[in-house]
């Protein structure tokens, strides 16, 4: 029942004529079953996978985290570890079934012919060895390098993954360099001994999006010059469109849709594409209306599934699809779908939520006093001031001469990188951190000067929401308990009401109050980050830090939280400051919108102004990163940043070593000059606001909004 | 580095100060009265006077001590009132004794235990793990001296193999001298060894399941280099440092030890003087043992920072 109609879809080539002999495929898993197992039972992590990567192919495989995607990468590599176990199934490489050979033959495979890069460069790396050692350490064992030879290959393919001083690089250790180094430097790893299949496992996740957009650049030319083929194994969609020439979209261990990418992600076939592609953040000027989220969490199998996987969560789902399991129905293109209603859906678009509560932004623009005033706030963290003279230190500079305001119910998006203080700025507004100079005015009070005096109540009004779900709960707390603990410190001592608040908390952030006996293992990603705003609400606060709140969240997750958060907004006129990296995630939901880089803000405004032009060079920078689909019009060319890590502290412009459009010694030398308009924009640069003006829209389709 | 070890030595000089100014107060607290002692049971107070005067005992306690510190930058330690000999020859000899007895020990355990914790770390819940983890637990719940008690019986009085105590230098013979050091060093060996083998093996365990590990592993490097370049490095760091705290311990000869087998180095050294109530032997034991755990500290500091790069080059940034 499971099996496709034919025994393979014959899928022809892409890009040759339909004439063509179809050329065999490089990498072709069939039926590929993987199940983990422990003491509680058996879990199906693939079911019947099949899929194939003809030579020079780049092929993404696409799904939430627990759709098995990781899994089927770490299967072809031999590398299942914690309890997997491939039950059936062939995965053939070349036309060898990888599974018939002896494990010395599948390892002198792997880093030969089949090279792998993982998702975190930062971890990727042995800290005790020299990159260069563990870049030659394939060759030699592989290609019978000499430790010489390997080392001058090394160089050559250093400077072939775009890094300028290579002899440097082979000599640092990791922690040397930048994350975009250093995964420029497995790069250039997996290269060495000339690979014929690639397996990118989420590659550029764990990056910044300026340097995702150059890593992928760079990934996407060396396929082309190698006729590479890859497993690119990605939840971002917006990704697998730059550089995929084909999808399989995995849902719950099983492939649900296959096609080229442009048709996929143009015209999903099957529901739960649709739903991915809805929910994927776009660049809208404005929060007009929700986004599109799939309700619910990834389905877990323990044997063949009996209805439709997706059924629970489809929106389209009748009686027909929970009386059997869905068959993999091929087109006459070759394209897969599982979803016996695909041609009856074929245009129908996932649907939109209800507008629900979207309020009108320009009513809600607080006229009165703002209730966050930052004002020129600087943080240096490490100073030391030694009696030992080696010992005295200057400090980092987390944060260089910072301010703004956060209004009365107003949303306000501060937008940066690793390295920019976006957190630090967090933190001092919550008093976690003590500026080291300016003040933070909340509600007119000075935030650090009362908390220290012991002013528990700014500290009940003020409160964090961070981005590791998991780990900001106890694992030994249910959620009751965790909750529970900020009303006591308020001083709320009556159990019974106190039970009662929590239930209504719960109820509040869509979660059923049963939630409460339950542990926070037990819950998804996204229900915990609902615990955890739950648990910033328990206090009445007036003002909530997002940091970084949705990103370790799959987007049709992401989705639902940034409903969540915009609903409480409008409902109990809470003042948000949200923190990202995902300027696209930021245009959901901010009224202003600050870009922070190396400490300093270079662009602050309305968020309809700042994804308009005149931009701030770096500003430009990010929004040409973000990832578009084929539908959201044309891509404008990405504007590729240097690795350069940030200076703050410095006398001139922070952004002066990585800025395409440096003007150049003025830049380094002094402080570039903000330039402010009527409606509350301001730019720090040195070029003029009129020539910054110039540039073109990075989204056209935005021009025609009318600013608000 | 260097602008580190000069910080450490800096901070090692310190500590050794403060050291020195706890023992002598600690010490002159101690009940007994030094002149008297060595005049005799019988001396008039005249004569004890007269001693007390010619030791400067009289004098202030900063005096007394600024003459004992300005004695030991001297390298005078001062004389055993008990031996009526110079301090300095006799402890350095019971120092050697004890260093060869901790260096031999500490060879012994850290190939052992490391050996043992690598294999048990890798051979995870099988046979060999819980071997080694079963005998662990029994190495941790025994006190140390049943070993030492069990030794001596198997191999001393009932099998007649080895001395059961006693010392013989090496000017009579390697294998003397060898014999000589087997029980003691068996001892401190079986009651260090689980630690170090138990520590290394959830070390390596931790090890083994980071990424770059199971990037080594995708490079298609085979499990032997997998396991001793890529895991082995990185997991040994938490063991220096207990390796340099037990290399301090011995080297405070574990008195127990030391005095089972009638071995004469620091511990049994120390014990005598303090028998004896001989203030100056027991100040100067004191301050070398003290200054020798420091030291072992240091290097293992050192050590620590060589093998990972991560500390050596904050290092050369600071
Ligand atoms: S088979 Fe039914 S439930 Fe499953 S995806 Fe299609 S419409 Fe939805
Ligand atoms: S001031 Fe100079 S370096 Fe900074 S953003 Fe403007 S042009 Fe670029």
């Amino acid at each position: 029942m499971m099996t496709a109609p034919q025994a393979r879809p014959a899928v022809p080539p892409v890009t040759a004529a339909a004439s063509a002999p179809e050329p065999a495929p490089l990498l072709d898993v069939r039926g590929l079953t993987i199940s983990y197992g422990n003491a509680r039972g058996t879990l199906r992590a693939a079911s019947d996978v099949g899929f194939a990567i003809r030579p020079g192919e780049v092929m993404g495989l696409v799904g939430e985290s627990g759709s098995g995607k990781s899994t089927i990468a770490m299967a072809i590599l031999d590398l299942l570890g914690g309890g997997g176990r491939v039950e059936s199934g062939e995965i053939l490489f070349d036309g060898t079934d990888l599974r018939r050979l002896s494990a010395p033959e599948r390892r002198a495979l792997r880093g030969d012919r089949i090279a792998a890069v993982f998702q975190d460069p930062f971890t990727s790396l042995n800290p005790a060895l020299t990159v260069g050692r563990q870049i030659a350490e394939p060759l030699i064992q592989h290609k019978g390098f000499s430790p010489r030879q390997a080392a001058a290959r090394v160089q050559d393919l250093l400077s072939e993954v775009g890094i300028r001083d290579p002899r440097r690089v082979a000599a640092a250790y990791p922690h040397e360099l930048s994350g975009g180094m250093q995964q420029r430097a497995l790069i250039a790893t997996a290269l060495g001994c000339e690979p014929k299949l690639l397996i990118l496992d989420e590659p550029t996740t764990a990056l910044d999006v300026t340097v995702e957009a150059r890593i992928i650049d760079l990934l996407a030319k060396l396929c082309d010059s190698h006729r590479l083929s890859a497993l690119f194994v990605s939840h971002n969609l917006g990704i697998v469109n730059r550089i995929c020439q084909t999808v399989t979209v995995l849902y719950g261990g099983l492939v649900v849709e296959t096609g080229p990418t442009g048709r996929v992600l143009s015209r999903p076939a099957h529901p739960y594409s649709k739903g991915l592609v809805a929910a994927l953040p776009r660049i809208t000027a404005g929060r007009r209306h929700r986004l599109p989220s799939i309700p619910g969490t990834v389905a877990k199998l323990s044997g063949p599934p009996a209805a439709c996987v997706f059924a629970p969560r489809c929106p389209f789902a009748e009686e027909a699809c929970r009386s059997r399991p869905q068959a993999m129905l091929t087109d006459a293109a070759g394209d897969g779908v599982r979803c016996w209603k695909a041609d009856a859906l074929a245009g129908i678009p996932w649907p939109d939520e209800d507008a629900g509560i979207a309020r009108d932004p320009k009513k809600a623009q607080p006229r009165s006093a703002p209730l966050v005033e930052v004002d020129h706030l600087r943080k240096i963290y490490g100073a030391n001031r030694s009696i030992l003279p080696w010992l005295r230190r200057a400090g980092t500079v987390a944060v260089e001469d910072v301010s703004f305001t956060v209004g009365r119910g107003e949303v306000v998006g501060v937008v940066g990188e690793s390295g920019s203080g976006k957190s630090t700025i967090g933190r001092a507004l919550l008093a976690l951190t003590e500026p080291s100079a300016g003040t933070v005015l909340f509600d007119g009070a000075d935030l650090t000067r009362r908390v220290r005096q012991g002013d528990q109540d700014l500290r009940r009004r003020a409160q964090l929401v961070f981005q590791n779900s998991a780990a900001s709960l106890n694992p030994r707390k249910t959620v009751g308990d965790a909750m529970d603990r900020p009303l006591v410190l308020a001083g709320r001592a009556d159990a019974e009401e106190r039970r009662k608040t929590v239930a209504g908390l719960l109820t509040r952030v869509g979660l059923p109050s049963a939630y409460a006996d339950r542990y926070p293992h037990e819950l998804s990603g996204g229900e915990r980050q609902r615990v955890n705003i739950a648990r910033a609400l328990a206090t009445d606060p007036d003002f909530v830090v997002c940091d970084e709140a949705v990103s370790a969240l799959d987007v049709s997750v992401q989705a639902n939280i940034l409903n969540l958060l915009a609903e409480l907004r409008d409902e109990m006129g809470l003042s948000y400051l949200f923190i990202t990296h995902d300027i696209a995630v930021v245009s959901h939901i901010a009224d202003r919108v600050l870009v922070v880089y190396g400490g300093t803000i270079c662009e602050e405004g309305p968020t309809g102004r700042v994804l308009r032009p005149p931009y701030h060079p770096y500003t430009e920078a990010l929004l040409s990163a973000v990832p578009r689909l084929a539908e959201d019009g044309q891509e404008t060319p990405r504007i590729l940043l240097e690795d350069a890590a940030p200076t703050p502290g410095g006398q001139g412009c922070a952004f002066a070593a990585r800025c395409p459009r440096k003007l150049g010694a003025v830049c380094d030398e002094q402080a570039p000059p903000v330039h402010r308009t009527d409606d509350g924009h301001r730019i720090a640069c040195h070029i003029p606001l009129a020539t910054l003006a110039e540039r073109a829209a990075v989204f056209p389709e935005l021009a025609g909004d009318a600013p608000h | 580095m260097l602008a580190y070890t000069l910080t450490r030595l800096v901070y090692l000089a310190l500590v050794l100060a403060v050291m020195s100014v706890l023992i002598f107060l600690v010490t002159q607290a101690m009940p007994g009265d030094v002149a008297s002692m060595i005049a005799g049971q019988f001396a008039s107070k005249e004569v004890v006077d007269a001693i007390a005067v010619k030791l400067g005992l009289d004098q202030p306690l900063i005096v007394q001590y600024g003459q004992w510190a300005a004695g030991i930058l001297r390298g005078d330690l001062g004389r055993s009132l008990v031996l009526e000999q110079p301090i300095a020859p006799i402890l350095m000899e019971a120092l050697a004794r004890s260093l060869v007895l901790a260096v031999v020990a500490l060879a012994v355990v850290a190939v052992v235990g490391i050996g043992l914790g690598v294999l048990a770390a890798v051979r995870r819940g099988k046979l060999t793990d819980q071997l080694v983890s079963g005998v662990s637990y029994l190495g941790i719940a025994v006190p140390d001296f049943f070993w030492a008690i069990v030794l001596v019986l198997i191999f001393g009085s009932y099998m007649k193999l080895l001395p059961t105590g006693g010392y013989a230098p090496l000017s009579d013979g390697f294998l003397p001298w060898a014999s000589h050091l087997v029980l003691p060093v068996v001892t401190l060996v079986l009651m260090l060894l689980a630690r170090i083998a138990r520590l290394t093996r959830s070390s390596m365990i931790d090890v083994l399941q980071t990424n770059y590990v199971k990037f080594a592993r995708a490079k298609g490097m085979p499990e032997s280099v997998v396991i001793l370049r890529h895991a082995l490095k990185n997991a040994l760091l938490p063991t220096i440092t207990v390796l340099a705290i037990d290399f301090g311990l011995i080297l405070g000869g574990v008195v127990v030890i030391e005095t089972i087998f009638s071995y004469p180095g620091m511990g049994r050294l120390l014990l005598f003087a303090i028998q004896r109530h001989d203030l100056p032997l027991i100040q100067a034991t004191i301050l070398v043992v003290s200054a020798a755990y420091c030291l072992a500290n240091l290097t293992a500091d050192l050590l620590y920072a060589y093998v990972n790069p991560k500390i050596r080059h904050g290092m050369k940034a600071a």
